[in-house]
């Protein structure tokens, strides 16, 4: 097989870590990371951004919204 | 916590990409549905989101009493039109479309935002820049590194401070791991609009943390640029 090349790893590394490639397309990219450091860098910077993301965003609701929406259900049920 | 602590002891791409996946079954759809199998139906199905649709609406309208008010409105709606969702079909990506529709029709026309509209339009330069990120930076593993050291309120205030399409972009394809034909449904836009939305949003968020880490001081090297 042939290396995708940098230019294209890059340009598909966002759609890469969004799952949005088909299967053969992101084992193109997959391949090329494996032998550059450049782009896998920026794979794991990519990726460590999203964990973040993902990670600082994870709130609970309070309690008693809670209770105040199960209230209102039960409003709009009897009326 | 960190996220790449998390992982085995050296973390690669591979363990972060298993931290990353998730699975949303809805539940089997009851059979009969009488007015009281609605109810109890939606509230097995749709109230598990509320922790989800809560912290959205944190991003959405910055403030916990209005992010509330949006919560309870969107669960009110939901109920309301429950009758119109198909089960089997993706009830998250339903309820963050009434949410987000809620939102825009009755929060965002509130707020000042002179770029309203034409966001998508404005060159990087006009919206603050977000040139090469990782210039002073010496290598990307230092720059993961930095950004999986910053406290959660420093990524939230990155989040907060780009501008609100891209960070609800970034917010559905990161935190919900919506696909990017769900989040074109949620937002009402063009797919490739979304993938512009996602791209710059990140990398907007991307140069805000590692500033935010620069101006700490957190262990990332200001000298010799991998370029």
């Amino acid at each position: 097989m042939t290396d995708c090349g940098c230019d294209k790893a890059k340009a598909e590394l966002e759609e890469y870590i969004h799952n949005e490639l088909t299967v053969g397309e992101a084992a193109d990219i997959a391949e090329h990371m494996e032998n550059c450091d450049d782009c896998s860098g920026e794979h794991l910077v990519g990726l460590t951004l999203t964990l973040k993301v993902k990670q600082a965003c994870n709130e609970k609701a309070p309690e008693d919204l809670k209770a105040e929406v199960l209230t209102k259900l039960r409003e709009l049920q009897t009326s | 916590m960190s996220v790449l602590m998390a992982a085995p002891s050296v973390p690669t791409a591979r363990d972060l990409e298993l931290l990353l996946m998730t699975t949303d079954v809805t539940p089997e759809p009851a059979a009969e549905q009488s007015v009281d199998d609605v109810r109890a139906l939606f509230e097995e199905q749709a109230l598990q989101y509320m922790d989800q649709l809560y912290a959205a609406a944190m991003r959405m309208t910055k403030n916990p009493a209005d992010a509330a008010d949006l919560v309870q409105e969107t669960f009110v709606k939901a109920y309301t039109a429950f009758g119109q969702f198909q089960q089997g079909t993706n009830l998250k990506a339903w309820l963050y479309r009434i949410q987000t529709n809620t939102f825009i029709n009755n929060y965002r026309k509130n707020q000042r935002n002179p770029y309203q509209g034409t966001i998508d339009d404005l060159e990087d330069w006009q919206l603050g820049g977000a040139e090469s990120v990782t210039q002073s930076l010496s290598t990307r593993s230092a720059e993961a590194e930095a950004i999986d050291h910053l406290p959660d309120s420093a990524v939230k205030d990155a989040l907060q401070s780009i501008p609100e399409d891209f960070r609800l972009a970034v917010y559905f394809a990161d935190v919900e791991g919506f696909s990017y034909q769900e989040i074109a449904d949620i937002m009402k836009t063009p797919v490739g609009t979304v993938m512009s939305r996602l791209h710059r949003g990140r990398r907007m968020l991307r140069e805000k943390l590692a500033d935010y880490a620069r101006d700490r001081g957190i262990a990332v090297p200001t000298t010799g640029s991998t370029k």
